[in-house]
């Protein structure tokens, strides 16, 4: 766990190197280890998250943005919702903060090198994705063709825009976004659902793995499409979210049939949650 | 296995209150029996059922596990050196089973060190305690197999005990207690659970519950029935004693002071699944109440259930205390006759 005091519910002290803003109401906030220990130690994968504690205010799981091929700063995007993210926005450069983890199982690498990637991202989604795009990107000769599918609501949520910007010039990558809405008529790209965005990849499902991440209802949408497009059930991967207070297996509240999604996800091969009824 | 004269338990347990802080039924002015400290006066071997567990013992009802001072968290970590006289053998199976999901892949330390500094006494229970006991039909009782220090059984002039720790040998290595013939107490103690469990009901409608939730053959429209009933109180889940769930909240005592504090939360409420985005993927009462009947019959792999069948113990507090008779004996019944 990366923690040496033996309770696995202590938090360690962090401090914030820079916040950078994203779109309205998220902020890519980048942290430093203040207990002497490194990231490197720290030893997060990516689709890992941590618990982030501030002061007074509680806990909250959050995933990690960054791969741990980049281990200058622990990234996270959060966006505000309540409490504890409202206390975070109020924080600037040199503010201090805990957190405990990394957490949870993370996306499989290990399955992936070697093979075509589809990564489908759905909002917020992308901050978790995030961390196995830059890893796929940072190791690229082990890894395939790879695909990101990226939909947001509308043109003005676009999360990474810089960056996401920066792969239209990269040959080495695929990116294609969508809109929900575009009201204004600004969009040169897609507008409808994500799942819109299949007609314009080419897709060889057998040697393709495809990892999503988004809100509820993308997921329902995507799958269908997936195993309508031939995916088999063992080359999907999802990141799901549920409402957690430990991170280590013991509050009960992330409970997914018999799994856990704290520990035995958040990153959970399709195969093993497709008979549970609550899972999606 | 020893042997120990009715009229001696209070002087013994007095004696034991030297050296620990011993727990046992008192009857309370009110009529009602609950577990207190050690009191000659009010102490009372007619305690039936106790109404609680003694979960709270384990994993109270709400307490702090950090101090948050000068930037840092602080960790509040109380051990114990109570002794639990008098604990019933479902609720030792339920505290097991408890132990077994607390302290599986990584440790709560906080669970753990009160868990291990509790000395724990059983008395067996020679019938039903009540109408809704079903202990023999999850395998937890009426007598303890494991996870005690002392077990007594109560053969009327005289207690036989049994210890099964070191530490309960040792209580009662002094005079109060005397030696019995190794074969006649075997004789004397088989009977007395040949007795005993031939006294209880078996519910044979738990198995099929089980059977039925394990095929997927139950109807939505059972859950939707006891969920239009439940009036989500969360006494079913408070007053089980597998039921471990929590949650945690920041609480600021002055400028840059505060507390973090654990409590007790249960599956049965709303807010317990709702994410930060208003999603719910356990959206109604039928939802929540299936899940919390699942958990105990059907997704208890996370829990070593040691010998009993399944997550439930078979205590039957939460058909006694659900005000509106949803408990598992209605709602196995219930998914049988569905
Ligand atoms: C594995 C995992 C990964 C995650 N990754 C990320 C991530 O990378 N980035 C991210 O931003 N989020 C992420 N989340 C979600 C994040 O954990 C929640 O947004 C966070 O817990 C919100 O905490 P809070 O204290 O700010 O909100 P809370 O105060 O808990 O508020 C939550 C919700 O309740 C409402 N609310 C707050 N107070 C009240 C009140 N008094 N009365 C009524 N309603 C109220 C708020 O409006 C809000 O909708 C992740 C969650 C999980 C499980
Ligand atoms: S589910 Fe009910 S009967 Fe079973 S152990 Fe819990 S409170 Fe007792
Ligand atoms: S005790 Fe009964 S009414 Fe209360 S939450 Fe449990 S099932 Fe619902
Ligand atoms: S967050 Fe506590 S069990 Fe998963």
């Amino acid at each position: 766990m990366g923690n040496n005091s033996g309770n696995a519910y202590q938090p360690r002290p962090v401090s914030i190197i820079r916040t950078l803003p994203q779109i309205n109401e998220h902020r890519l906030f980048q942290l430093k280890l203040e207990d002497g220990g490194s990231w490197e130690d720290f030893g997060h994968q990516p689709g890992q998250f941590v618990e982030v504690s501030i002061f007074g205010k509680g806990e909250a799981p959050i995933s990690i943005s960054s791969p741990p091929t980049r281990l200058d700063a622990l990234e996270i995007c959060v966006r505000r919702t309540g409490r504890l993210t409202n206390a975070l926005f109020d924080m600037e450069k040199g503010s201090h903060l805990h957190i405990r983890g990394p957490y949870g199982r993370g996306f499989p690498v290990e399955i992936l090198k070697g093979h075509k990637v589809l990564l489908i991202a759905g909002g917020l989604g992308l901050a978790p994705l995030r961390s196995l795009l830059l890893y796929l990107l940072d190791k690229r000769d082990k890894f395939d063709e790879i695909i990101l599918m990226y939909g947001t609501n509308n043109p003005d949520n676009v999360l990474f825009k810089y960056e996401l910007l920066g792969f239209f010039d990269r040959d080495d990558i695929k990116y294609l976004y969508s809109v929900d809405r575009d009201e204004e008529g600004i969009w040169k790209q897609y507008v409808g659902v994500v799942t819109g965005l299949f007609d314009q990849a080419e897709l060889s499902p057998h040697d393709t793995y495809a990892v999503l991440c988004g809100p509820p209802v993308m997921y329902k949408f995507v799958l269908e499409r997936l195993l309508s497009l031939g995916f088999p059930k063992d080359h999907i991967f999802m990141s799901l979210e549920r409402m957690m207070k430990c991170g280590i297996g013991k509050c009960g509240h992330c409970a997914i049939g018999d799994k856990y999604c704290c520990t035995d996800g958040p990153v959970f091969p399709f195969t093993e949650i497709e008979k549970i009824k609550e899972a999606i | 296995m020893k042997v120990l004269a009715r009229k001696d338990l209070p002087d013994v347990l007095k004696n034991w209150s030297d050296s620990y802080d011993v727990f046992a039924p008192s009857m309370k002015e009110t009529g009602d029996v609950i577990f207190d400290r050690f009191d000659a006066d009010t102490f009372t071997l007619e305690y039936g059922k106790p109404s609680l567990p003694q979960k709270s013992e384990f994993l109270p009802q709400s307490e702090v596990i950090f101090e948050l001072k000068k930037g840092e968290y602080r960790e509040v970590m109380a051990g114990s050196g109570k002794m639990l006289f008098g604990m019933r053998a479902c609720d030792v199976m339920g505290m097991r089973q408890a132990g077994s999901f607390m302290k599986r892949d990584v440790t709560d330390p906080y669970y753990k060190s009160k868990e291990e500094g509790i000395l724990k006494v059983v008395m067996a229970c020679s019938g039903p305690q009540n109408e809704t006991c079903f202990c023999t039909t999850v395998g937890s009782g009426p007598f303890a197999e494991a996870g005690f220090d002392l077990q007594f059984y109560d053969l009327g002039d005289e207690f036989l005990v049994e210890a099964e720790s070191e530490r309960g040998k040792q209580l009662i290595a002094d005079g109060f207690f005397g030696e019995i013939d190794a074969a006649e107490a075997g004789t004397k103690i088989e009977e007395f659970k040949v007795h005993a469990s031939k006294a209880i009901k078996e519910v044979p409608a738990l198995k099929e519950a089980m059977e039925r939730l394990r095929d997927g053959s139950v109807s939505e429209k059972v859950w939707d029935y006891f969920g239009r009933k439940c009036i989500v109180c969360g006494g079913c889940a408070f007053v089980c004693p597998t039921c471990t769930c929590f949650t945690v909240s920041d609480f600021q005592t002055q400028p840059g002071e505060g507390l973090r504090v654990r409590s007790w939360d249960a599956c049965l409420f709303g807010g317990f699944t709702r994410e930060a985005s208003g999603h719910n993927p356990r959206g109604t009462q039928a939802l929540r109440l299936k899940r919390r009947h699942e958990h105990k019959l059907l997704y208890y792999n996370e829990t070593d259930v040691l010998e009993g069948l399944c997550g439930c113990v078979g205590c039957g507090r939460c058909s006694d205390y659900c005000p509106v008779h949803i408990g598992t004996l209605e709602v196995v019944k219930a998914i049988a006759e569905d």
